[in-house]
């Protein structure tokens, strides 16, 4: 298969196959040359011109084809004879004209990129030949320079961009420097044809994907097989979790942060649908690395389109019960209940980990009021993250001396009555015990209710004069202060502070890493 | 070198005098001129014939008229002007006197005689 082009010669239409084009070119461009200095010139080439369009015609209908191939042409221009052809017939005094005007562009060179020999987009190949230098080297120094701050990447993409390709015949022997005529053309006619032209972007991604179809068909691979082998492990944690979390169900997982706010009767739905909308798109990118990392394809296209659809309803169903628990924090409701408490010259913060427990659960972990009396249970130490802080504590001066606890509960809800009884449902611990006051590090929920949001907001108002020990574990929960800010070297589970007009002061001397110890 | 010189100089004179000729027969096309040329071993290339056309043309020898084709565009027939017949009789002239000369060089024995029979013509 060969390229043709249609020219326009002697007012009649020829089919002409690439390599004839070009050839036809050149040597149609040679005698214009050649007659340049005649004043007739037009006239002249215009006759020639008449009659190869007729020899062209006579070869076609002679011969019952409809391409002119570079044979064709080389019959013609050896029946019209060459330029050194006319000049053997010509006088001797244009002879003389002749040498001293031997065309001066023979052997001029031009930068081209020589795609045909290159390694990217032959641009070091084309200043190779433009330079006189073997490629090699300015390879050599294109790569070094990228080495070394990178700008000869940029270099190389601009002139990538700037020098055009060599892309027919006459412009790869300009870019050798030789001369462009039908000698050269025919000592050049030997190499393989030339790529089709296409624009730098194009070419560009094609130098992409001839990327990618070698060197980066490996790397491919590669990562389609850890893809592949993490795929099926993050497959297998999926199943486990899932089971796990069934598993787990009467257990304590329900009353677990993330899990807490889905009503028990539908939490199997929830939890398989989203463990879908999961598993699907793991499981296809799993399919697809096979496919790339070994070549085969391991399902079925209906089977693939039966994933989609699950996958689909999966995402339905999830959707549809996310719509319907964002509902429940729709509303929102507080009630406060103030505690007097007994005024003392210094009081100390704690937080009381003591768990308290409700009939369930006191059923449920089989407490025997009887063993376990005088006996307290700690609750396992909740991390900051799998819980989210239902309890704050702002302390503030108290402006008729007294000393009050005001403890704020608040929900959401679908509606203002849901949102209530959801914050009916708190259960918090406080305690006075002396100077010491107790308070517990988060909220209970009882009466099975689910987490819709409920906080507890602690205000103690202390009489001005008051000193306060905070206890370290409460600087996750006090509102406006920082534990750190006020931290004693000879005390590290306890800061002082003292309530003033203007709010709490520190009374631990901040001491510096350099001051005497 | 000299005499391939010789040669083209001798062939590029009479290549124009045997066009010529060969017009002075009838309107004719310029590849027919051309195959006349071959057939006669005096031209070797078609390129050469368009530019001496061109120029017996401009110099007022020939005209053409434009004849429609069946095979591809119109065709110049060529055919003398009045001027160029009477150039082709000096020609016809120049080559009698030429082949005398040739003739005369190559018998250099009968050199006296031919001398006085030329006078005589004269």
């Amino acid at each position: 298969m060969k390229k043709t082009l249609n020219i326009n010669i002697g007012n009649s239409i020829i089919h002409l196959e690439e390599d004839a084009y070009e050839m036809l070119t050149v040597y149609l461009n040679e005698v214009k040359q050649h007659f340049s200095k005649n004043a007739d010139d037009f006239e002249i080439v215009t006759d020639i011109e008449n009659r190869i369009a007729e020899m062209f015609g006579e070869m076609l209908s002679g011969q019952q084809k409809q391409v002119i191939d570079i044979q064709d042409v080389q019959s013609v221009i050896a029946q019209m004879g060459s330029v050194k052809d006319f000049e053997n017939s010509e006088a001797e005094e244009e002879m003389a004209a002749h040498d001293q005007s031997l065309p001066p562009h023979d052997g001029i060179k031009k930068l081209y990129r020589d795609t045909d020999q290159a390694m990217v987009a032959g641009v070091c190949v084309g200043l190779g030949h433009y330079l006189n230098i073997e490629a090699r080297w300015l390879r050599l120094a294109a790569l070094i320079s990228i080495f070394v701050g990178g700008s000869g990447l940029l270099i190389y993409l601009i002139m990538w961009i700037v020098i055009p390709r060599a892309e027919s015949k006459s412009e790869k022997m300009a870019m050798r420097g030789e001369a462009a005529n039908l000698r050269g053309f025919m000592n050049s006619h030997q190499n393989p044809l030339l790529k089709q032209s296409r624009g730098f972007l194009a070419e560009f991604f094609e130098f992409l994907g001839n990327f990618i179809n070698g060197t980066g068909k490996a790397v491919l691979k590669v990562i389609a097989t850890l893809v592949v082998i993490f795929g099926s492990f993050f497959l297998l944690m999926l199943i486990i979790g899932l089971a796990g979390v069934f598993g787990m169900w009467d257990a304590d997982v329900y009353n677990n942060f993330p899990f807490n706010i889905i009503d028990e009767s539908y939490f199997s739905t929830m939890l398989f649908a989203a463990f879908i909308v999961l598993l699907v798109p793991v499981l296809a990118l799993v399919l697809f690395s096979i496919r790339v990392a070994f070549n085969v394809k391991p399902i079925h296209k209906t089977l693939s389109y039966g994933l989609l659809i699950i996958w689909l309803g999966g995402v339905a169903v999830t959707v549809f019960y996310i719509a319907k628990v964002s509902s429940e924090f729709k509303e929102s409701a507080e009630f406060s209940q103030v505690t007097k408490l007994v005024p003392h010259q210094t009081l100390v913060l704690a937080i009381d980990k003591t768990r308290f427990f409700t009939k369930e659960d006191s059923l449920k972990y089989k407490i025997d009021p009887v063993n376990y009396r005088g006996r307290t249970i700690l609750s396992d130490g909740r991390g900051p993250f799998d819980h989210p802080r239902d309890m704050n504590l702002r302390l503030e001066k108290s402006e008729n001396g007294k000393m009050i606890l005001t403890e704020n509960y608040s929900s959401q809800g679908k509606t203002f009555e849901t949102a209530l009884k959801n914050a009916q449902n708190i259960h918090y611990d406080f305690q006075q015990i002396d100077s010491v006051l107790n308070f517990s590090s988060a909220l209970q929920l009882v009466n099975k209710a689910n987490y819709r949001g409920q906080e507890v907001s602690l205000t103690l108002s202390v009489p001005v004069g008051t000193h306060l020990k905070i206890n370290r574990d409460f600087n996750r929960y006090l509102n406006g202060y920082n534990f750190w800010d006020c931290y004693s070297d000879d005390n590290q589970d306890y800061s002082e502070w003292v309530m003033t007009d203007t709010g709490l002061k520190c009374l631990n001397e901040h001491k510096d890493a350099d001051s005497e110890h | 070198m000299i005499a391939e010189n010789t040669q083209t100089q001798m062939r590029k004179g009479i290549l124009e005098y045997c066009v010529l000729l060969i017009i002075s027969r009838g309107e004719i096309y310029a590849s027919d001129i051309i195959a006349e040329l071959k057939s006669a071993k005096l031209l070797v290339v078609e390129g050469t014939l368009y530019p001496l056309l061109t120029r017996l043309k401009n110099n007022g020898l020939l005209s053409y008229n434009w004849v429609e084709s069946t095979s591809g565009p119109p065709r110049k027939y060529y055919l003398l002007t009045p001027e160029g017949t009477a150039i082709l009789g000096q020609l016809d002239h120049t080559w009698q006197e030429l082949v005398y000369a040739i003739n005369t060089s190559k018998k250099g024995t009968d050199l006296e005689s031919e001398n006085q029979i030329n006078l005589t013509k004269s």
